[in-house]
């Protein structure tokens, strides 16, 4: 049995009134975990490895950590 | 299910001309779908071009998709020394992105493409050889059987995830982009400003692309990493508070642009990633609509040969990498280490370099001669050159 991976304290989310849907994230995010749909930009919950790697970049700052 | 031979997912500048290319190359049933809601909106894009690219597809004498006509590049300095390094007739032109994409689009209908708007790629996987494509569209959901799918999903692609192309950008190469539309301005129309300053653009640049007399899209590039911790969109606040405080803003678009060179692999079996999906941005200038436009054309036409061929391999499409390598990417990996040299560069030497152009009379203030002139008096530009020349 693999060790089961560290779950992260805090994980990214996209706060939708903020997001314009540019995508900017979504290539910047190593495990590939943020999504475009058809309600907006999402990121999995799951596959989040609250990296903050999305944080800093996004031009209207609408992505942040919360308590996993 | 419905059968086509070529899937074009997106239609910016890489789709459409993949479409109109791909259905000009036979009697071949291309699709080109786009997710949003009109095909060249809503537009994310600082909207300046090159020339010399520009009339290999389309001729901008009298287009309705020209913004506006540029005869000169007016480089600032941090300290805002004005110097005016490249003029002509007939320089660059900013677009109009909402005109100049249904023009491509119009090329590529009376070629045979057909286009489908507010349509999604939701999934896909292989089947007999193609592609199974889930399409989600306003008139419910719908499988499509593609022989080559064209991935130019932009910079938020799917297409090559899903062919196992590993698409992702490391946050050094992301450049985080705000610009508005600013209108009742005072700024020379028909000269195109690009501001380099760490205050308002660390490891970028801010830019006055004019879209007429008084009005222009006003912007800003900038690495997040080298920032003070506000986003873009804080920081062209700030610009445009201290350079245009009268002006009345008309329009917000934010965007990433990503200043890398080209994927390591654009092609898996039945699939080809092209412009901003494909990384294929001039990492030095961050300008990739003309690019996206040349490598729509290959990919359209690799996707053609291919099919006539009877082989869409990912070893056939290859010809479609190594073509766009030679054609531009190669040039990519150098201007990528130009990059790099000029981000470990101050502000202090920006001013200095500025008043050396300044020196040069006009008539004389050839980019050769700047550049020779920026060596003999600038040694901080020699790695630049060495990196360059390597």
């Amino acid at each position: 049995m693999p060790a089961v991976l560290a779950k992260p304290h805090q994980i990214a989310i996209v706060d939708n009134d903020l997001c314009d849907e540019c995508g900017l994230c979504m290539p910047l995010c190593p495990p590939e975990a943020i999504h475009m749909t058809r309600k907006g930009l999402l990121v999995d919950r799951g596959t989040c490895t609250g990296c903050v790697k999305c944080i800093a970049p996004c031009p209207v700052g609408a992505l942040e950590m919360v308590d996993a | 299910m419905r059968k086509v031979d070529v899937l074009v997912v997106g239609a910016g500048p890489a789709g459409c001309v993949a479409a109109w290319q791909a259905a000009a190359a036979g009697q071949l049933d291309v699709l080109c779908i786009e997710r949003d809601r009109a095909i060249g909106a809503p537009v994310r894009c600082a909207e300046g071009v090159g020339v010399a690219g520009l009339r290999e597809f389309l001729d901008p004498d009298g287009a309705p998709w020209v913004a506006r006509r540029i005869r000169q590049v007016v480089f600032l300095a941090p300290d805002d020394t004005e110097a005016r390094v490249k003029a002509g007739e007939e320089v660059a032109y900013v677009l109009d992105r909402t005109r100049f994409e249904p023009a491509l689009a119009d090329e590529a209908r009376r070629a045979g493409a057909e286009f489908a708007i507010r349509t999604e790629a939701a999934a896909m996987e292989r089947l007999n050889g193609g592609w199974k494509v889930r399409l989600e569209g306003p008139r419910g959901n719908e499988d499509v059987l593609a022989r080559v799918v064209i991935g130019a999903d932009g910079v938020e692609s799917m297409i090559g995830r899903w062919a196992g192309i590993d698409t992702r950008c490391p946050s050094r190469d992301m450049e985080s982009c705000a610009q508005y539309v600013v209108s009742n301005i005072d700024f020379d129309p028909d000269a195109l400003y690009l501001h380099f300053a760490d205050a308002w653009a660390p490891s970028g640049y801010a830019w006055i692309f004019p879209r007429g007399v008084g009005v222009a899209n006003v912007g800003l590039g900038m690495l997040a990493l080298k920032g003070d911790g506000r986003n873009a969109r804080d920081y062209l606040d700030g610009y445009i508070e201290r350079y245009f405080p009268h002006g009345t803003v008309t329009g917000l678009t934010v965007g990433g642009v990503i200043v890398a060179t080209t994927l390591k692999r654009t092609v898996a079996d039945g699939v080809m990633v092209a412009g901003d999906a494909a990384h294929m941005i001039n990492p030095l200038s961050g300008g990739g609509i003309v690019n996206a436009m040349k490598a729509g054309r290959l990919a359209g036409r690799h996707a053609a040969a291919a099919i006539a061929e009877g082989d869409t391999s990912a070893a056939r499409l290859q010809r479609y990498h190594d073509d766009w390598m030679a054609l531009l990417g190669d040039d990519h990996l150098k201007y990528y280490r130009i990059k790099e040299a000029l981000n470990k560069l101050d502000d202090a030497f920006f001013n200095r370099l500025a008043r050396t152009i300044n020196g040069i009379p006009i008539e004389k203030r050839t980019l050769g001669r700047i550049f020779a002139h920026a060596l003999i008096n600038h040694p901080a530009l020699l790695p630049v050159a060495a990196r360059f020349f390597v």
